[in-house]
């Protein structure tokens, strides 16, 4: 039993579609990478070389060169991950009692503000909050980038924690409260447990989020905190562009992303929406 | 959505051991709270009203709304209002009907689906600056694969980086390029949660694909696409990374949004209170998001 004729025109028709906004949404990315392991002359000629031509680490070789690429790469790793326990340890504590319901004090005013933080334009923070941390000396500090990284992103932490743990029956705490366990111990000894693939996700978010972060660093990284987004984003200023190292360097950034997008995708799709769309 | 809790009815007792740890809970995220929110904003406020900068010695003192005055009643802030304003619109234009276009096609769940859901995905959460920075190499005017595309294909060359317009179409490219797959993503959900019912009604009622899409599908949708486009809104008045790195609001000041604005008044030109006076108001712009925002989240 074949399709009809035009069902068939139809199905080639959404195919064409799919496959030209796939390479519309690959070819940058695939471009990127093999621009990063071209010799210069390779990179630049015209037409572009797509494929053959001799492929060379020599840039990525000059990019771990350039000076303070190595302390980026670290502090980026440092403030990514630090920053993303934090904010998931917080955020989940934070999570639970909104997302069983339950009235407490402050409970719509910390709402509120999660949804504030959410939207407000980060730059509007960042100007008070340089002044701040000058101030008092919390300039060019990882532990500065961490919490304010955590701040930032806690909305998504929170939102995305409810969420999970309201898919957990609540029958099974009641078993704990009659058992006189106090509610961090059946957080932490019942919910969160169950809830692991759904902190295994927030995790996974949270870090891409602060490691793509931008402005929050450009504000109030030094020399010595500076994270690889902004590192990369000074091989554009000069009035020569380094091509090669600039691609090289983009693509060190995009891998880890890149990957997850692949293997983590049902985590990171289950996440993005929440907060915003009800299921 | 889930089993509903008991309600607790405490006694003075239990209301220590029940709602007491349960404030506890929430202390963590209070600090973080107004350590990067409240005190900001409290201070922002304080900061517009005075004269404060990095290059003044001596003490900041009152001079009331002169900097709004100065900053915000001006044509720079005017044009990077529209400019914001440019960049929202057209973004929305391009991205809903694509992003909504795509989903439709996945929806369809035709073999393969899942390979071009996952590449289609990809954009969306890459390093925007990392993204900026392969965009500007592709927009070269010279050497880049763009231009070179555009050239064999006969048509008229673009002055991407160049000029305003180039600049404009540069940014919504980009932009648009990580926000597809993002609404893409929100009504293709949007999309699997609709009721079959009045689409089977409609085939038997012989509706084409066309008008069950415009009659049943898109009002069951208008709630996600309204919740889409508030966020990309808001998104829109935060979107600094990828302006930074692709023309840093060039040429001159045609693509300087207000979150850019802001940043140079702030940290390039080191006025403090100005850029606090800008903040003040942008953040104020955004009022009827919050409310929005947070009845939809409460519902």
């Amino acid at each position: 039993m074949s399709p009809r004729p035009l069902t068939r025109l139809r199905h080639a028709g959404s195919y064409f579609v799919l496959a030209v906004a796939t390479i519309i949404a690959l070819f940058p990315i695939f471009w990127t990478m093999s621009t990063s392991l071209k010799q210069i002359v390779d990179a630049l000629s015209i037409p572009p070389k797509f494929i053959g031509f001799h492929p060379t680490l020599h840039n990525y070789s000059r990019l771990f060169h350039t000076p303070g690429f190595g302390t980026a790469y670290v502090t980026t790793l440092e403030v990514t991950l630090g920053s993303a326990l934090l904010t998931v340890v917080v955020g989940s504590l934070a999570a639970y009692p909104i997302a069983r319901r339950w009235r407490f004090l402050g409970r719509r005013p910390l709402e509120a503000s999660l949804v504030i933080i959410r939207a407000i334009p980060p730059i509007v923070l960042m100007v008070p909050l340089f002044n701040l941390v000058i101030n008092h000396g919390l300039y060019d500090e990882p532990l500065t980038l961490i919490v304010v990284y955590s701040a930032f992103n806690l909305p998504f932490a929170v939102w995305m924690m409810v969420s999970f743990i309201q898919q957990i029956p609540y029958e099974l705490e009641e078993s704990g409260e009659v058992d006189g366990a106090s509610r961090l111990r059946i957080l932490v000894h019942l919910v969160l447990p169950l809830a692991a693939p759904g902190l295994a996700a927030t995790t996974i978010l949270i870090s891409l989020i602060a490691w793509n972060e931008f402005l929050i660093p450009l504000v109030l990284a030094g020399n010595s905190t500076r994270t690889l987004p902004l590192l990369i984003s000074t091989f554009v200023q000069s009035r020569t562009i380094d091509w090669g190292v600039m691609t090289a360097g983009a693509t060190i950034t995009i891998l880890p992303i890149a990957i997850l997008t692949v293997f983590a995708q049902r985590s990171l799709v289950s996440g993005l929406g929440l907060g915003a769309v009800k299921e | 959505m889930t089993a509903e809790t008991k309600p607790l009815r405490p006694t003075a007792r239990m209301w220590a051991r029940t709602k007491l740890p349960l404030v506890a809970f929430t202390l963590p995220a209070w600090g973080l709270v107004v350590a990067v929110l409240a005190i900001p904003i409290v201070s922002a406020v304080s900061l517009s009203v005075q004269n404060q900068s990095l290059d003044l010695f001596g003490p900041a003192t009152y001079v009331g709304f002169a900097n709004f005055r100065t900053d915000v009643l001006t044509s720079a802030f005017v044009h990077s209002l529209v400019v914001t304003a440019i960049f929202i619109t057209i973004g929305l234009l391009v991205q809903i009907p694509v992003g909504l276009w795509l989903a439709t096609i996945l929806h369809r769940e035709l073999r393969g689906t899942r390979f071009f859901r996952s590449a289609l995905l990809m954009p969306m959460l890459l390093t925007p600056v990392a993204v900026g920075l392969m965009w500007r190499f592709m927009f070269n005017s010279d050497l880049g694969v763009i231009d070179w595309f555009i050239r064999s294909t006969g048509l008229t060359q673009v002055d991407w980086l160049g000029s305003a317009n180039g600049g404009f179409a540069s940014i919504l490219i980009v932009n648009s390029w990580q926000n597809v797959p993002f609404v893409m993503l929100f009504m293709l959900a949007g999309l699997q949660a609709l009721p079959k019912e009045p689409f089977e009604a409609a085939e038997v009622d012989g509706a084409g694909g066309w008008q069950s899409f415009r009659y049943i599908t898109l009002p069951l949708l208008r709630p996600v696409l309204l919740i889409v486009t508030m966020i990309m809104i808001v998104e829109g008045f935060k979107l600094f990374d990828i302006v930074y790195v692709i023309t840093n609001g060039g040429p001159g000041t045609a693509t300087q949004n207000l979150s850019l604005l802001d940043y140079r008044v702030g940290f390039t030109f080191l006025a403090t209170s100005r850029g606090a006076a800008i903040g003040v108001v942008m953040a104020l712009m955004l009022t009827p998001a919050y409310i929005l925002w947070t009845r939809a989240t409460r519902e």
